[in-house]
């Protein structure tokens, strides 16, 4: 009682001292007269709703199939390897995609005092990004991907992203420029920052060569592919789903508490940082792989070095809170917004100790990683979304919430949905790879892999639970903005006055060296980009000029037109979704798999597939492990040959006649891409190698009584899971092993 | 439940060890918090409070309480068994028992000192009764949610510790556990007991005692750097962003000094790792896992009996050894050779033809190494020697049994 009385004795004394109430300031100016554009806004809410039910059922679908992998229906769209292209897409672009454009669209036509810079584009914007969002979903489900995690959309959908992208650009400049207020406010600093280095990012991972209408090779390949895939993926993290909602943080936080930012200097500091060494990080999703130790070391210690900029963000937020602490418990936009900040910190920590090597021995590849991103994805991005929702949509339509206490039945369903999706994860991610590591005395692996998997299906179902929880707090929140929207009546276009900038700015106490760039946005521009570039350079480019940091190995050949057929099949089904290609030198990898993956195997990969989880076995060296009559039965039913696997049955691949008329498209794109095919194989030489190769498959499989027909999908697969790490088998021993590593006795037999 | 039996399976981590220290860990961080918390004004009061008069009302629960804390220690003293007196577990208990018993008595005097101030100054606030039904609730309160968590302990601790036999082993837990319990609801009591006092006190103390002392700053206050609110309108900056203001806060030092250290932590890791090689990079790191495990192994199988290989192996005979390589050939084999070994992608192991020789040092060598060319792969780092070899055994022990379906010969006879 006595901080109310308080606060409001503080109220009427900052207004007395301090001349910061608009008609104060604005006294001596000529008032305008504008409107905010709030349809838009309006447009992408109904899409941030429509989307996070679709993104998430299909997260639902994927968990569900993780137990149960008849799941798939025996359809190819709807089996686990492009299902879950399908959610990551539909959760990170289309629904928190259009939370980003939502609250920008909001916030800044308000921080800026102006409306947007042009309706034209805010509509190509709107419907553009739709447009791509269903052309993505489609093309997923049709197995069109270029088969590099978060950046799986074709070519021609790149270029369409690329163009809006652009679009919103222009729209977002031209509004900040047209600004009737001297000075922009940190949110836009981070949506500034957000374009650029999305910008840079997209352009630069989707560089590629298309083969045909919806098909394409990165021009990158193997370790290359690797860092420049992951540099993208891990900042996709960072200036997707982390600047853009710290930038609705500090604008939406600060509205909904009724309390001044906690510290701006807090601001301009983690601001800096934060996009300064974000960029630097993503290597460390490459621990312990092929990628040269020098660029795993500085994924480490930058991302250690993040756990302070990020957790400014969270500090500065929860502080914002100060004094409004009571208010938390009544409001449920405050208690939404209070638990994303909770999960943004809590993920920025467990990130960083993720990427220490003693840490990723344990997590990588298991599901931990999978319950440290829903942390971050259901807590962070999830839950700031709702929150922005239930705050705007009673503004934009004039009237108050349908229903506090179903928001508030909404805040405990998700909150439960979170916890009984992360822990089970967490400890499967934890079972599993303390049980892939464990040996008996007699220095046998103790647990077939399959034991591994059998182990955790519990969790897994557990997972499945929470996520249908968090799901079914969605739909409630659907349900009552809905009721909201229809109590209300909209105000498409809100009426709102400010004065221009004055030629002359007048300061009054001290003013910050900060102040000086907060006026000029094309340089906050400039010097964002030169904070995002810096990394990147410094990782990127001696990767792929200095020739040590990817030693060739002689015995590597490119694929036959076969395998480069079955590969792209791999591709297509998303098998590098559950089944990595990268042997990690650790004792139990090299007992499981065999020697550990070198980076000069990988020099024909375009694109790379390490994968970034084992829900299934490695495949780096599955070549030759099983006869190919193993792998016919096990891709038309997994459990026949692994009896309890949670792998779907591929029955389509028996039936599809294979695309030889795409042969000669594939090699031509891969000799461009500096693969040595002899001058003009592609035309006829290409065809006839691959009609010899299959037709030995096939009599192999007659061998053991399996007939097939003549060019079907199955057998180019089989030509290429056998020729997976074959190889480095016959390579001169020197290439293959370390300088300084006298190993090679142990692992030779 | 089921959760935990899989981790109970899992060999290298003593999962039980690190969570009871994580449970006693996070007791204690507790604790710790609850002392720094303990300002001054706290102290000064604790050392105000009037232990003398425990004489007069207190008695009762005095001497009951020094009961318990004779009994337990009694109990500690003289554990059911003398035999695992001097077990390193049991010593560690019986400390931890004493030192726990002591803080028992210290706050036990504290509280009964404490519990005499409401009645002594009647408090001015317009509901005692309510007060002290508060107090009385959080006695039952304090008591009930711990017990799942004690539940847990018991168990969790329960099969980690070996050398103990069971009923002596959860006598001394249960000592320990009554202890905390006791210590939890009392230091919950004395909180509850302070803050009625200071309450009465403020109201007495009125307004103008508050307002001419300095503001009291709490430690959370002090870690952080905050400065009062009431301050706020000093850090105004005067900005105004569509009714957005921002404040000129410090930055909360440990975040500063957080941040610098990260700097350093990465300079030193870059030294360590690529200039002065003092850490092992990845190739390295594996191949002194591999020496480690290749020293491990060799001193295991110094002391186990001398294992098998291709050269020693005999065929075995003992249904137990039969039945074992029947088990791992129904689960592993069988997708290849068929579950009564009559060949499917494999060859038939049921005739008197082999590939690559019927003896058993040859089926011995084939399930060790493998045929990879033919996709036989190796299993020698699946299956230890001796599995191999009840494999192996078994495998010849399917000749000439005829199943249905059976393969058409492959390779030479073997006779």
């Amino acid at each position: 009682m006595t901080d109310s009385r308080l606060r409001d004795a503080f109220y009427s004394t900052t207004i007395n001292q301090f001349p910061i109430h608009p008609t104060n300031k604005t006294e001596h100016m000529q008032i305008e007269k504008f409107y905010y554009d709030n349809k838009t806004v309006k447009w992408f809410g109904y899409a941030v709703m429509f989307w996070g039910i679709v993104g998430m059922l299909a997260g639902l679908w994927a968990a569900i199939a993780m137990y149960y992998p008849a799941m798939n229906l025996g359809i190819p769209a709807t089996t686990f390897g492009r299902m879950r292209p399908v959610h990551t897409n539909a959760v990170i672009f289309a629904f928190v995609g259009n939370g980003i454009f939502m609250g920008v669209y909001y916030s800044l036509q308000r921080l800026c005092k102006a409306r947007m810079f042009s309706d034209v584009l805010s509509k190509i914007h709107f419907w553009g990004w739709q447009l791509i969002i269903v052309a993505g979903a489609i093309t997923l489900w049709a197995g069109k991907t270029s088969g590099k995690e978060y950046a799986e959309l074709e070519w021609p959908l790149d270029i369409a992203i690329a163009a809006i992208w652009i679009v919103f650009g222009i729209n977002l400049f031209g509004t900040i420029i047209k600004r009737r207020e001297s000075h922009i406010y940190v949110a836009i600093w981070f949506y500034i920052a957000t374009w650029v280095t999305v910008a840079m990012l997209h352009i630069v991972n989707s560089i590629e060569l298309p083969v045909s209408m919806w098909k394409s090779y990165p021009v990158y390949a193997g370790v290359q592919d690797a860092l420049v895939q992951w540099w993208y993926g891990h900042n996709a993290v960072a200036f997707f789903l982390t600047t853009p909602y710290l930038g609705l943080m500090y604008y939406f936080l600060p509205k909904a508490a009724d309390r001044p930012i906690y510290s701006y200097r807090l601001s301009i500091i983690h601001f800096w940082a934060l996009i300064f060494i974000y960029i630097w990080a993503g290597p460390h999703h490459l621990l312990y792989t092929a990628l040269p130790d020098w660029a795993q070391s500085l994924g480490v210690v930058f991302s250690v070095m993040l756990i302070a900029p990020s957790w400014g963000g969270m500090l500065n937020g929860l502080f914002t809170l100060r004094g409004a602490w009571d208010k938390v418990k009544e409001e449920p936009v405050l208690k939404f917004l209070v638990v994303a900040i909770t999960c943004y910190g809590m993920a920025t920590l467990e990130g960083p100790l993720l990427s220490l090597k003693s840490v990723n021995t344990i997590s990588h590849f298991t599901d931990w990683t999978i319950a440290h991103v829903h942390i971050g994805a259901l807590g962070w991005n999830g839950f700031l979304t709702f929150g922005v929702l239930y705050w705007l949509v009673p503004r934009m339509w004039n009237t108050s919430l349908y229903s506090k206490k179903l928001a508030g039945t909404h805040f405990w369903i998700g909150t439960i949905g979170i916890v009984l999706y992360a822990i089970p994860l967490y400890w499967a991610g934890f079972t599993q790879s303390m049980m892939w590591k464990s040996f008996t005395e007699e220095g046998q692996l103790k647990f077939q892999f399959l034991e591994t998997v059998t182990h955790i299906i519990p969790m897994y179902v557990t997972r499945s639970i929470g996520g249908a929880l968090y799901l079914t707090g969605a739909v409630l929140m659907v349900y009552n903005l809905f009721k909201t929207i229809r109590k209300g009546s909209f105000v498409a276009n809100e009426a709102a006055e400010a004065a221009p900038i004055p030629a002359k700015i007048a300061t009054h106490g001290r003013t910050y060296w900060h102040r000086w760039i907060e006026r000029r946005p094309m340089q906050m521009l400039v010097f964002s980009l030169i904070a995002v570039a810096i990394g990147g350079m410094i990782e990127l480019i001696p990767t792929f000029l200095v020739k040590s940091n990817i030693p060739t190995i002689t015995s590597v050949k490119p694929y036959t037109p076969l395998e480069l057929h079955g590969r792209d099949i791999y591709i297509r089904e998303g098998c590098y979704l559950c089944h990595s290609q990268m042997v990690r030198p650790f004792r139990d990898e090299v007992a499981r798999y065999g020697e550990y993956s070198k980076a000069g195997e990988f020099v024909y990969d375009h694109p790379f597939q390490w994968g970034s989880k084992r829900t299934g076995p490695d495949l780096a060296r599955e070549g030759g492990k099983y006869p190919d009559s193993w792998h016919y039965n096990h891709m038309m039913d997994p459990s026949s040959m692994s009896p309890g696997s949670i792998m779907p049955s591929y029955g389509w691949l028996f039936d599809n006649e294979l695309d030889t008329g795409r042969t000669e498209a594939m090699i031509r794109a891969m000799r461009k891409l500096g693969v040595p095919y002899p001058d003009g194989y592609a035309m006829e030489q290409a065809n006839k190698d691959l009609a010899v190769q299959e037709k030995s498959i096939r009599a192999s499989l007659q061998g053991d009584k399996i007939h097939t027909g003549s060019n079907k999908e199955i057998v180019a697969l089989i030509a290429y899971l056998q020729r997976l790490g074959k190889d480095i088998k016959s390579a001169p021993k020197e290439q293959t092993v370390m300088k300084d590593a006298d190993g090679s006795k142990v692992m030779g037999n | 439940m089921k959760f935990i039996h899989y981790l109970e399976k899992i060999s290298g981590v003593s999962v039980y060890g690190l969570s009871s220290l994580l449970i006693f860990g996070s007791f204690f961080l507790v604790m710790l918090i609850w002392a720094i918390r303990a300002d001054k004004g706290m102290m000064e009061e604790l050392r105000q409070l009037p232990l003398d008069k425990i004489k007069g009302a207190g008695k009762v629960p005095v001497i009951l309480l020094v009961l318990v804390l004779m009994s337990s220690g009694a109990y500690a003293a003289g554990p059911p068994e003398p035999s695992s007196i001097d077990n390193p577990f049991v010593i560690v208990s019986i400390i931890i028992i004493i030192i726990l018993a002591l803080a028992i008595g210290l706050l036990a005097n504290v509280l009964l000192g404490a519990a005499q101030i409401p009645s002594e100054k009647p408090p001015a606030s317009a509901s005692p009764s309510e007060d002290q039904k508060t107090y009385a609730g959080g006695l039952s309160v304090t008591a009930s949610p711990r017990s799942p968590w004690s539940k847990s302990y018991l168990f969790l601790t329960a099969t980690a510790i070996n050398g103990v036999s069971d009923t002596a082993f959860y006598f001394i837990s249960g000592v320990i556990l009554l202890e905390v319990i006791i210590l939890l609801v009392l230091l919950y009591n004395v909180r509850l007991v302070l803050s009625i006092h200071k309450k009465a006190k403020a109201v007495v103390a009125g307004e103008a005692a508050a307002a001419s002392g300095k503001p009291r700053i709490s430690w959370w206050d002090r870690f952080n750097k905050l400065k009062p609110i009431e301050e706020e309108v000093n850090l105004d900056l005067g900005h105004d962003y569509d009714g957005i203001r921002e404040l000129d806060n410090r930055l909360p030092p440990w975040w500063l000094y957080g941040f610098y250290c990260s700097i350093l932590f990465a300079c030193v890791y870059l030294w360590r790792y690529h200039v002065s090689h003092t850490a092992p990079l990845s190739g390295e790191e594996y191949t002194i896992s591999v020496q480690k495990a290749e020293i491990a192994k060799a001193e295991y199988l110094k002391k186990a009996a001398s294992t098998v290989d291709e050269t020693t192996v005999k065929q075995l005979t003992g249904t137990d050894e039969l039945a074992a390589g029947q088990k791992i050939f129904e689960t592993t084999c069988f997708a290849c050779h068929g579950k009564a070994g009559e060949g499917g992608v494999g060859p038939n192991l049921t005739d008197e033809y082999w590939l690559h020789g019927g003896s058993i040092q040859d089926v011995f060598k084939t399930i060790k190494y493998g045929w990879p060319d033919k996709g036989m792969k190796s299993w020698k780092d699946d299956f230890s020697p001796s599995q191999i070899a009840q494999l192996a055994s078994y495998v010849r022990s399917l000749q000439g049994t005829h199943p249905a379906n059976a393969k058409a010969p492959q390779g030479t006879v073997y006779k």
